[in-house]
């Protein structure tokens, strides 16, 4: 296993007119290959800011982001998963989901294209293809967009509270099937969430942060036994590690 | 999940259906009716002398003196001009006034430069500046169609504008996270989603550049359906000014309907 991203003493600060907000505090933590990672941490601590600064939409104010060992982002090798789904009602689902490559004109077109085709076909929605998406429900509409992010073959998937705007049944679902999903395409990912038993279910490894400043606190590797996040509930370690990461954030109040 | 079509209602549906049908029955009974009743009363008051029919013509009058234009050939000429100094003053404006919102929504600075100008403009009763047009442009269809591409183009800037504002911040990240640069972020997203405004704007304009063109032809003509009013005004006839006002209208509401035509071609 070799890193693909590297946070090396990282410091963000954000400007405002009457204040500076010191949000990130030398964040220092490596991502290896196929990895899932899961960042969890106090509500407001900067866990948004921090999957901002990996796809390069914001710039650390000290420090390095290191992706592939380069002191930059490529947005075709990044997916950037959102807490809404940011479907474009104006097209249809195929043409949200060749979205990225619509923008970034990659020189194996019909490759991809073929494969976002295959995706579709895989995950079940190959018969909505033609639909405008708001036809679809709200699981849907979120694995549609799971799709348009992995349609342009990124290395590293960004994933932000992508379930919170889900109801609960459809929220263990669809995290189940994005898991199979992202495990199946053999992709690395870092999700960020609040909630501790997604965390704990879904990842390799859990990065506990501070509050603001965030600082990384903890790094925890839950190796749950069970095959989908679902089992993994099942798990006899999850209810210790559930209160010891619960500690943790709640000691910081 | 298709619906399949199911055709055995029941009951409580059929009634449903039944007091649809009835409901648009009533709606359009009435909305014609309305019409009837206008044209008949103002028919019959004007018939039996409680209306002057020298002050407030009548619909045989008017009818009368629209054929008596056709057979002459000034309906077509005049309208001819009045149609072409509004589709021109229409398109001019909607083109300009949008390129203009492009070019703020582009540049954060230009914007806030020139929004307190816009806001004046938009506010400032345009016919006022009849005189200068004249003086600048000289008395003529420049400076009547000049009239009417002022009246629409600050209303379609603004509007275009805040409807690009408007567009969701999260779609513009998400574009950006897949490495968009401000051109495919307009073109792809912004465009598309301000499609909406854009059809009301081109519904704004084309009332407002019929305004427009018909103050112009007040202000400077020596042709058209706003010359035609002004003229039978001065000369005490007010059948022409009434057929010229009813061409006026199924002029404007032709032009209304291509544009609701193109909005329903969209929304398909």
């Amino acid at each position: 296993m070799n890193e693909i991203l590297k946070f090396k003493d990282v410091k963000y600060f954000y400007q405002t007119k009457t204040d500076e907000i010191f949000a990130l505090n030398n964040i220092n933590f490596q991502i290896e290959r196929e990895e899932f990672v899961s960042i969890v941490g106090p509500s407001g601590c900067g866990k948004t800011t921090l999957l901002s600064l990996t796809a390069g939409l914001l710039k650390p104010s000290s420090g390095e982001i290191l992706f592939e060992e380069q002191n930059k982002t490529d947005p075709s090798k990044i997916g950037y998963m959102f807490q809404r789904d940011y479907l474009f009602d104006w097209r249809s689902v195929w043409k949200n989901i060749t979205l990225g490559i619509e923008i970034q004109k990659p020189k194996d077109k019909e490759e991809k294209l073929a494969k976002a085709d295959e995706l579709l076909k895989k995950y079940g929605l190959y018969s909505f293809k033609d639909l405008k998406p708001r036809s679809l429900s709200g699981g849907m509409r979120q694995r549609v967009a799971l799709i348009r992010t992995l349609a342009v073959e990124p290395e590293l998937l960004l994933l932000d509270e992508p379930f919170s705007a889900l109801d609960f049944q459809t929220r263990i679902e669809v995290c189940d099937d994005v898991y199979s999903i992202i495990k199946n395409e053999h992709k690395t990912a870092l999700l960020v969430t609040h909630d501790i038993s997604e965390a704990l279910s879904m990842s390799d490894k859990i990065i506990v942060l501070s509050s603001r400043p965030a600082s990384v606190k903890d790094v925890i590797y839950p190796n749950l036994s069970g095959k989908t996040p679902l089992e993994k509930r099942e798990s006899t370690k999850f209810p210790t590690l559930f209160n010891k990461i619960w500690s943790e954030l709640t000691n910081e109040k | 999940m298709k619906n399949e079509k199911h055709t055995n209602f029941s009951v409580a549906h059929k009634k449903y259906l039944k007091r649809l049908k009835k409901d648009s029955f009533i709606i359009i009974f009435f909305r014609i009716f309305v019409l009837v009743a206008f044209i008949g009363l103002w028919e019959l008051l004007t018939q039996i002398g409680v209306l002057d029919s020298f002050f407030t013509s009548s619909p045989s009058r008017i009818i009368k003196q629209i054929i008596v234009l056709a057979k002459n050939g000034t309906l077509v000429s005049h309208s001819l001009i009045t149609l072409y100094e509004t589709l021109v003053g229409f398109a001019i404006a909607t083109i300009l006034g949008y390129v203009i919102a492009i070019l703020l929504w582009w540049n954060e600075k230009v914007r806030k430069i020139f929004e307190p100008y816009i806001v004046v403009l938009n506010s400032l009763p345009k016919i006022a500046l009849g005189p200068v047009i004249i003086l600048w442009v000289g008395a003529g269809t420049k400076a009547i169609v000049l009239m009417c591409v002022l009246i629409c183009i600050v209303i379609t800037t603004m509007t275009m504008l805040s409807a690009f504002m408007s567009v969701e911040n999260g779609q513009i990240l998400l574009l950006k996270s897949m490495g968009a640069n401000k051109f495919q972020i307009f073109l792809k997203l912004v465009l598309p989603a301000s499609m909406p405004d854009f059809i009301s704007v081109l519904k704004i304009n084309v009332g407002m550049s019929w305004v427009g063109s018909i103050m112009g032809e007040y202000l400077t003509s020596k042709a058209g359906l706003g010359y035609l009013i002004v003229y039978g005004g001065q000369i005490f006839k007010i059948d022409l000014v009434m057929a010229s006002t009813t061409i006026l209208c199924v002029l404007a509401f032709g032009m209304y309907y291509l544009v609701s035509l193109l909005e329903r071609k969209y929304r398909k």
